[in-house]
């Protein structure tokens, strides 16, 4: 998506455990859903 | 790795819903959420705990952040800062910290209540380049190519056009600028149902 806007040289961190202990676990547990840092620069 | 361009929602009532879970955030903090929040959140996120704790209680009780934008590249001294949906501003401040007195740093938020609290927290710290600004991330309000970072912190995903915040991200950048923000993706695919569930967007 990034890529598609134009930026450059992306990159995307390892996976957070963003929602673990929370109360929207279950939920993230069942999609997948993780914390991701993500950097791109604009030529 | 699933990230949505567009979505099948309303964007004008998605915002709405939006305001009004984060809204919640801003005055009170310490309620239950489906996220975590706080000084709690930004050690789990690996924040720098110096950065933290020298922070003021206000300026971290709102943090509702996903991962760490900081984490692939650091901020330079000098450098002038976006931060899209700056909530009570918590990654404003610690951005601060490491842009020191040379460098600005601008929150864009579209909450009133957020909005209020940064202003205010930043007031009490006494700084004088970080500004908080009304506005929607597909709209920014701020001039073309005056940014040399934009970070944004769990906000994208809560927004229904993606690639116009993307557009907007690449005017207000200079040439060579960086984007550095931290964000959710899922690796199982939501049913669309679920996707076009308003309700469940900010739950």
């Amino acid at each position: 998506m990034m890529e598609d806007s134009g930026f450059v040289d992306v990159r995307i961190g390892p996976p957070i455990d963003t929602f673990g202990g929370a109360k929207g676990e279950p939920n993230a547990r069942r999609f997948e859903v993780f914390g991701y840092a993500f950097l791109a620069r604009k030529p | 790795m699933e990230v949505r361009l567009s979505t099948p929602v309303d964007a004008a009532a998605l915002r709405e819903e939006v305001k009004k879970k984060y809204r919640d955030v801003a005055i009170k903090p310490h309620d239950q959420y489906h996220f975590h929040t706080g000084r709690f959140l930004a050690a789990r996120l690996g924040y720098d705990s110096k950065a933290v704790d020298a922070l003021p209680d206000e300026a971290v009780e709102s943090f509702a952040g996903v991962a760490n934008p900081f984490s692939l590249r650091d901020l330079k001294p000098g450098e002038r800062v976006v931060d899209l949906g700056s909530g009570g501003g918590f990654d404003c401040f610690v951005a601060r910290g490491k842009v020191g007195s040379t460098g600005h740093v601008v929150g864009v938020d579209m909450t009133e209540e957020m909005l209020a609290k940064s202003r205010k927290t930043a007031h009490a710290m006494g700084l004088s380049n970080v500004e908080f600004r009304e506005g929607i991330l597909e709209q920014l309000p701020v001039a073309d190519g005056w940014a040399d970072v934009v970070i944004s912190n769990g906000v994208l995903n809560l927004c229904a056009d993606k690639q116009q915040v993307f557009s907007e991200i690449r005017r207000v950048l200079r040439s060579g600028g960086y984007l550095q923000f931290a964000d959710i993706a899922n690796g199982k695919p939501v049913p669309e149902s679920a996707v076009a569930n308003i309700d469940l967007w900010t739950a």
